[in-house]
């Protein structure tokens, strides 16, 4: 109590407050929901910490000089008090002095809204412009890479397999929102062949925003999963919001990745071309073989035959490559060059990356945010042979109204892999994946980390030869 | 909760290997665990025995912040009273009782038999060998005499005392030259950690590695080496049941032997100039031996740990006769540094089971023995 009380006076307090608005990505909702779990402000930052931004630094200058020009103002009526001049100056200036926590974090929120409607929705219109300016008379193809998962994967799949024939330029990392891709545009040379653009889906309406302003030629859709519940009202919305896309192009270019069950209820009332493991376009997939180095498959269709090899692990991969070797067949490219391309293909950073640590295998798919994600991992984690499997999670995030019943059926979906080991990362979703477990009568060890750093840093200590650690999601601060 | 006492430091030349064996091996996966109360105790090299969680912090120590901890802090005391108490000495006195001790003391007054007789005497149940296979292990002489009696191979040895490197020095180095043959080590006897010994290739050199020996230890063994030698070291577990891990062969050269500096300071590699991984930074795990020789080398181990009566965790140093696949008895390291925890991952025990296994094999071992009988009733008194 007492600790918590303190923490409001800390130094690190308008650190905290700033860190607390990036993390919520600036989502006022969030933020103040956030606000009014938290009792000790020195334990708000655990995991990550402030990302030095223009945006931040003004929030944290903001904070830091408004708290400092509170207390100054206080001490001013304190001494006008004990000088007479201000009757009681000096219970005011205290209770001004003492308010300063109860008021930034909230008067902060104010100042950004101003700051939103004055600087940021003008500057984003501009961006919106500049992107608008470079894809309008581009002579190059531009492909809509979109999805609720998967997205960033796919799109390093299809540039690395694509580039050993033609130009490609791709947006970089996970960047998907408008200030990214205006960034992105400046660096285009105006010859490339093919430009992989991803969009990303936050909320209704995004990828009508996007399509308009960057005229995409082909559109792949990875797939549909809960994301972003807190904004989209239900499935069928954000089903929806991935459909408009038919609006922007041609039914024979939208191609949709339909192995998951989500998919196929919810985006089948367009015309589009579907894909999944067993078939991509006209070519069938055959002799799968899973390991923790890499995927291998066959690809045939009358005539040709290819053998493909990739250093990217997880049976889910296989449709992803599988759609980048058919839709690179149609652009042209050479039997030569795809299998070229597909064996440069390799893990992306936390997604379904595996490393060696203290002589076990960990699989780092902490970016990973969605139960399709969940379902793939888990789906590896049965198939590959060790002696001791671990799973490690904290659940999902932005699951909204279902999230007690998806983090439930996340339960049954660990327990029926039968891990030795299951870590959740404490947080607000955890009983609903343990009473998941135990409707599955899981019996193997469960341990529930209330310290994920400690977990994390002291992983070495936990594993040894023949063990296989799969991570799967980084649950922010924000949400625990 | 269980309350573990991890004991650590101590009056040995091996005081700071002991510091990062019990931070980094034991107490940070013992808390990990989240299943025990821990409670470091660090004996001072002037033998104070300290007791706070600050303690399990090894950055206490690498700063060097330990002297002005210490000088602020109160030592604790030991209460036997059905079992062990410590007794902290702050502003209210407060005992705490120990379910369990995990000693993690290299060399004098920790391994070799002494701490293990003080928590005998206590009743409690601790980690690691008992008191005589802990002062029989830690005596060069002892085990190479006991090896001999069991049939186990071990390379010719002499053993001499103070008082014979004194008195009759000349007679000490005759008896060398006429029963061993060059080039010999000479070691002190009770030592790890590999400190006091040389490598000694002639007459001219013998005398000083004799003085080096004896300015550590009363007792001294001469030893000869044997030839086309393969150093290997096996890390062991268990009380009846035996799990071993996987036969280590440090990596050096013939010509070259692990000192302190190289096998602690230079991350056991000769020439480096720092090291931070301790005796675990230059070795082959699994040795690269032929299949007949790891296992007889393997055989070898686990029989010496047999009949010394090891329990808990232990390591058998051996050594090999390349042309002759000949296996001798070396020595036995009764607490390996910082459990030998690497060697055990690659077997496929993580540090954190290492802890738990040990900590079950010693409330196993304390079980066994709290069954014997050692008192019963007399008429003695009555004739008195």
């Amino acid at each position: 109590m007492i600790k918590a009380l303190l923490s409001l006076y800390s130094f690190k307090f308008p650190t905290v407050i700033t860190y607390m608005l990036q993390a919520s990505e600036y989502n006022m909702g969030a933020y103040f929901k956030w606000l009014g779990r938290t009792k000790n402000f020195n334990q708000v930052i655990k995991r990550k910490s402030l990302v030095k931004t223009q945006v931040s630094d003004l929030v944290l200058l903001g904070l830091r000089l408004g708290i400092i020009g509170q207390i100054i103002l206080g001490i001013v009526i304190i001494i006008l008090g004990l000088k007479n001049i201000f009757i009681g100056g000096q219970y005011y200036g205290l209770a001004i002095i003492i308010a300063y926590p109860l008021v930034w974090p909230y008067l902060i929120v104010l100042l950004l809204t101003i700051a939103k409607v004055f600087f940021i929705n003008p500057r984003d219109i501009k961006l919106a412009t500049v992107v608008d300016d470079a894809f309008r008379n581009y002579s190059g193809e531009v492909v809509a890479v979109m999805g609720s998962y998967g997205k960033t994967s796919m799109k390093e799949i299809l540039l690395t397999v694509l580039k050993e024939g033609k130009t490609v330029r791709a947006t970089p990392d996970n960047k998907n929102v408008v200030s990214s891709q205006a960034k992105f545009v400046k660096t285009l040379t105006g010859k490339e062949d093919i430009v992989l653009v991803e969009y990303g889906e936050g909320k209704p309406g995004d990828i009508t925003k996007f399509a308009k302003i960057t005229y995409p030629k082909f559109a792949v859709i990875t797939g549909l999963a809960p994301v972003h519940q807190d904004y989209y009202k239900d499935l069928n919305q954000q089903a929806e919001d991935l459909l408009s896309i038919s609006k922007f192009v041609s039914s024979d270019n939208i191609f949709i990745n339909n192995d998951s069950e989500l998919t196929k209820k919810y985006m089948n009332n367009i015309e589009a071309r579907s894909f999944n493991q067993k078939k991509v376009l006209d070519w069938k997939i055959s002799d799968v073989k899973i390991s923790i180095h890499g995927i291998k498959f066959i690809m045939s269709k009358p005539g040709r035959k290819l053998s493909l090899e990739a250093k990217i692990i997880g049976r889910h991969q296989v449709t992803f490559v599988a759609f980048a070797v058919a839709f690179a067949d149609l652009l042209g490219l050479s039997d030569e060059q795809i299998v070229k391309g597909v064996a440069n293909i390799h893990a992306y950073e936390h997604r379904m990356q595996p490393y060696q640590l203290a002589e076990a295998f960990i699989i780092d798919d902490t970016y990973n945010g969605n139960i399709e994600g969940i379902q793939a991992g888990l789906a590896l984690l049965k198939e590959l042979d060790f002696k001791r499997k671990i799973y490690v999670t904290p659940g999902l995030v932005d699951q909204g109204r279902d999230s007690a019943k998806i983090h439930f059926r996340i339960g049954e979906m660990i327990a029926d892999t039968n891990p030795d080991i299951v870590v959740l990362m404490k947080n607000s979703v955890t009983k609903y994946i343990v009473n998941g477990l135990e409707s599955k009568k899981f019996n193997k060890e469960l341990r529930i980390e209330g310290n994920p750093l400690e977990f994390y840093l002291n992983l070495k200590l936990f594993v040894a030869k023949g063990d296989l650690v799969l991570m799967q999601n980084d649950w922010p601060d924000n949400y625990s | 909760m269980e309350t573990i006492l991890v004991i650590f430091g101590g009056q040995s030349a091996e005081h700071d290997v002991s510091i990062i064996t019990a931070i980094n091996s034991i107490i940070t996966p013992l808390i990990l665990t989240k299943k025990y109360k821990v409670l470091p105790l660090y004996i001072s090299k002037t033998g104070q025995w300290y007791c706070d969680k600050a303690l399990s912090n090894i950055e206490l120590f690498t700063s060097g912040k330990i002297d002005n901890f210490l000088i602020k802090s109160k030592p604790v005391s030991l209460k036997f009273n059905n079992g062990l108490e410590i007794e902290l000495n702050r502003l209210h006195t407060k005992r705490l009782k120990v379910d369990l001790v995990f000693p993690a003391m290299h060399g004098t007054f920790g391994e070799d038999g002494d701490l293990m007789g003080l928590l005998e005497m206590s009743g409690v149940a601790y980690v690691g060998c008992g008191v005589s296979a802990s002062a029989i292990a830690m005596n060069k002489v002892l085990a190479k005499q006991l090896a001999l009696g069991c049939n186990i191979p071990v390379s010719k040895f002499l053993a001499f005392k103070t008082s014979d490197f004194k008195l009759k020095l000349t007679k000490v180095i005759k008896n060398i030259n006429s029963r061993l043959k060059f080039p010999i080590f000479v070691k002190p006897a009770h030592l790890g950690s590999s400190i006091g010994i040389s490598r000694v290739k002639n007459n001219d050199e013998l005398k000083n590695a004799l003085e080096l020996a004896f300015y550590y230890d009363d007792l001294v063994i001469v030893e000869e080496e044997v030839a086309n030698l393969i150093e290997v070291t096996l890390p062991i577990i268990g009380n009846d049941k035996l799990t071993p891990a996987l036969l280590e062969r440090p990596m050096l050269h013939q010509a070259d032997f692990f000192d302190f500096e190289t096998k602690y300071l230079k991350g056991g590699k000769k020439g480096a100039k720092t090291g931070s991984k301790g005796s675990q930074g230059y070795s082959e795990v699994p040795a690269k031996l032929e299949k007949s020789l790891y296992d007889a080398a393997q055989s070898l181990g686990l029989k010496v740990y047999q009949e010394f009566g090891l329990s808990g965790i232990a390591r058998i140093d051996m050594l090999v006769d390349s042309k002759t696949n000949k296996v001798y008895f070396n020595e036995i390291n009764p607490m390996p540094g910082s459990l030998y925890s690497h060697n055990f991952q690659k077997a496929g025990i993580s540090n954190v089971l290492l802890v738990e296994k040990l900590l079950q094999l010693a409330r196993e071992r304390f079980k066994a023995r709290s069954s014997v009988v050692t008192t019963f009733k007399t008429n003695y008194l009555k004739q008195f």
